[in-house]
């Protein structure tokens, strides 16, 4: 009899964790695009100061140093067109919907 | 109790269930019950870890209880048994093992649904992948393998007991390590196959599982390494790693673990190899479940496979559907795994990693490949053919030569391309070390010990030794020199002493420069298992007063005796064990009669140093005159591997250290960096 009780009582006690909501849930962040973007643009900056870094440390001659500085800082530039386009796009595209 | 354990499993099975259909319908949904939907699901998922923490304590309890009306509490543990292992009893046997198997990913899940607001919807993705996962394990625990099973016919008074060989302080601790790192795994695959499933582009999955997979692997290395101690300390044939089938389904998702923990770092840096990590995490996941199946199915004998039933039907299953369920939604949503840029260089970071990442698949396979063999010339022949430690050694000595290689050059390269000269000025001195380490082990006397007078015309084993030294000096150097190079940058601008500079250069980037440390530490095992070469043993009967000569030690037997505790009967030899002529100790291995399972078992007696271990067994006694047999084995360096298993674990801590903010001024003006500026920080 004491474990059908306490089975009852464990149900009743999971049943109303589960399904006893608060008020106000927490909600999710739109714009995939914009955030996946500005994901890169952090790695790619992340590259340029490893880059930076090991060229101070002496790793890397000057040629090596310059030609991938160049590469990245073109890099960075195309993601931040991007993602200034993105979330225009974005902005316009949330406008609509109030128009 | 019983009654309420298995009650609490059923309710755990159907809150799991119920997390995956609602967590499924909240993500699918745009109608507007989907959010608190999903809640619920959420919500469920956690109160899954509440009812199997529940379900596996009341099993512990009534291990102390010594409650054998539970029929698993029968079969491994009893009255005598002390309590550690008594706790122990929890994952000692199939039904119990895999409670806690249940529990470690229901505790995993929780932390993981606790942690949501890092990002809903991919945390609801991954939430409903660790529910199904948690589900299968539910299945089998309430319909296959069930630990509150009731012992037919009368209660008996005493349990069979836990089996001799997992009676040792190791085995309390082992078995829980290596399940962490077993489970673990399944946090990168749901969080991978949430990515994979909601078509992110991102690498969100990739940093929120970073932490998850180097505790994972941490954990796993630890139980690996564990369990070679133990099988050290308590098999008593003298080594630590035999290539045993349970012992090589922990190494596999270990090693495609490890290539995964290197090739993440092409993904995050450069956007490449997307394909290829969302495989290689689906393998490490995949190949734990596997081990789980080897070691309970019974397909493979092994000395560590402890449990054995009808269960592999069950796994072979869900194998199966996992395996289904990945490549449905790997053709479904590959085209956003599309690598962002292509292999600049042949020598570049990105190149070693990808033939690091090469090797360990090789690896894998080789060990996959070994580890069924039997199995499969069973089918095919119709007789097992039994493959043995020269098959993997002939793979994976060549395999972990390249491997410190790689480990030696990568750090020295640099992102997309690396010229000539910029190799030359990193890698001359270190090169320099490790030949001039080599020349001085080639010429000096093997009379110094090991490793001292390497001659690798003598023997293959002395060449392969002579080279992972030196490629660990060479490995050593390097890592050497990446941390006195950036300390001497931050000592510049800071104008603080090398080694505070280095201390430094650690915080700001605890996880490159923690792998270093992981590095060294390989370095210092791969030393340990170097040593192999040098190895000796010898077997003789000995009478009171007897000799023995190994190597610089003579053992001399002074008497053998027994005792009688409660939990086992057992017998020694005592030894007193000379070194140039002068006694150093007194050595007593042992054989113990345990009385519950009426099973023996060896307990060796080890004298370690930094040099070599003097590992005596006590193997019994000869029928015929009544003198112990002794066997004692010289064991060159092995202590290296336990210490060198300490720096990868301590490196790995570090590494998951949150990396020092940059200072101020520059976070200030990263803020305003033009297009075509560079980021002024003095770290990476």
């Amino acid at each position: 009899m004491i474990w059908l009780i306490s089975c009852l009582t464990l149900t009743v006690a999971c049943l109303f964790y589960v399904f006893h909501l608060p008020e106000r849930l927490f909600p999710g962040s739109p714009n995939m695009r914009a955030g996946y973007l500005r994901e890169r643009k952090d790695a790619v900056y992340e590259n340029l100061r490893d880059l930076n870094f090991e060229y101070k440390a002496g790793k890397l001659p000057d040629i090596d140093y310059m030609s991938l500085k160049s590469s990245l800082q073109d890099e960075a530039a195309t993601l931040l067109a991007e993602i200034a386009r993105a979330e225009n796009s974005s902005k316009r595209g949330s406008r609509n919907t109030r128009l | 109790m019983a009654q309420l354990g298995s009650f609490a499993l059923l309710l755990a099975l159907a809150c799991s269930a119920y997390c995956v259909v609602a967590g499924i319908i909240g993500i699918v949904s745009r109608r507007f019950f989907a959010v608190p939907l999903a809640e619920t699901a959420r919500r469920a998922g956690i109160v899954v870890f509440a009812l199997v923490f529940l379900a596996a304590m009341i099993l512990v309890v009534a291990a102390f209880e010594n409650d054998f009306s539970i029929a698993y509490i029968l079969h491994h543990s009893n009255r005598d048994l002390p309590a550690p292992y008594k706790f122990a009893t929890l994952w000692s046997g199939q039904e119990g093992s895999l409670l806690f198997w249940a529990l470690l990913l229901s505790a995993y899940g929780m932390v993981l649904r606790l942690r949501y607001k890092t990002d809903v919807r991919l945390f609801a993705y991954a939430s409903v992948v660790v529910a199904a996962v948690q589900v299968f394990f539910l299945l089998l625990l309430t319909f296959a393998a069930r630990p509150f099973a009731v012992t037919q016919g009368n209660t008996p008074a005493d349990g069979n007991g836990l089996n001799p060989l997992l009676q040792y302080p190791e085995m309390v601790i082992h078995p829980p390590m290596l399940y962490l790192g077993y489970v673990g795994f399944t946090v990168p695959f749901a969080f991978a196959l949430g990515a994979l499933a909601m078509r992110d582009r991102g690498e969100q999955w990739i940093r929120i599982t970073r932490r998850w997979t180097m505790v994972t692997w941490g954990f796993l290395t630890c139980g690996i390494f564990l369990g070679a101690h133990w099988a050290y300390s308590v098999l008593g044939w003298g080594g630590y790693w035999g290539w045993d089938p349970v012992e090589n389904a922990s190494l596999m998702p270990w090693l495609t673990g490890t290539a995964f923990l290197h090739s993440v770092m092409m993904q995050e840096k450069r956007g490449m190899l997307k394909m290829w990590n969302i495989w290689l995490v689906f393998a490490t996941f995949w190949l734990a479940i596997l081990g789980t199946f080897l070691t309970r199915s019974g397909i493979v004998s092994s000395v560590h496979a402890f449990a054995q039933s009808s269960i592999g039907d069950w796994f072979a299953w869900f194998l199966a559907i996992t395996l289904l369920v990945f490549i449905f939604f790997f053709f479904k949503n590959k085209s956003q795994l599309r690598s962002e840029h292509k292999l600049e260089s042949m020598v570049s970071r990105e190149s070693s990693f990808l033939f690091n990442n090469l090797l360990f698949v090789l690896l894998c396979f080789t060990v996959l490949w070994g580890t069924w063999f039997p199995k499969i010339s069973e089918l095919v022949q119709g007789n097992k053919v039994t493959v043995g430690a020269p098959f993997y050694n002939r793979v994976a000595i060549p395999v972990a030569l390249l491997l410190l290689i790689l480990t030696a050059v990568g750090p020295l390269l640099a992102w997309r391309k690396t010229s000539i000269e910029s190799l030359r000025r990193n890698f001359m001195w270190p090169a320099i070390g490790a030949i001039g380490v080599a020349v001085f082990l080639m010429i000096t006397p093997q009379s110094w010990g090991s490793p001292f007078g390497l001659r690798p015309a003598q023997d293959i084993s002395y060449f392969y030794s002579l080279t992972a030294v030196s490629l660990s000096v060479l490995v050593t150097l390097s890592v050497v020199s990446e941390f006195y190079r950036g300390g001497r940058v931050i000592s510049k601008h800071t104008g603080q002493n090398i080694f505070a500079s280095m201390v430094q250069l650690v915080h700001r980037n605890t996880r490159r420069y923690g792998g270093y440390i992981v590095h060294f530490g390989v370095v210092v095992v791969i030393i340990g298992f170097a040593g192999a070469a040098f190895n000796q043993e010898k077997e003789n009967e000995m009478g009171y007063g007897d000799k023995m000569t190994i190597g610089p030690y003579t053992l001399v037997c002074r008497s053998y005796t027994d005792d009688d505790a409660p939990n086992y009967a057992s017998e020694w030899a005592v030894l007193d064990v000379y070194k140039g002529g002068r006694q150093i100790a007194t050595m007593t291995p042992e054989r113990r009669f345990y009385k519950a399972s009426r099973q023996t078992s060896t307990m060796p007696d080890i004298r370690s140093t930094l040099d070599e271990d003097l590992y005596l067994v006590f193997e019994g006694l000869n029928p015929d005159n009544g003198h112990p047999i002794l066997k004692a084995h010289l064991n060159a360096l092995v202590m290296w591997i336990w210490v060198g298993v300490w720096i990868m674990l301590i490196g790995t801590v570090l590494a998951l250290i949150p990396n020092a903010s940059a200072p101020e001024r520059v976070a200030a003006r990263a803020r305003f960096l033009p297009v075509h500026a560079e980021p002024v920080v003095t770290g990476d």
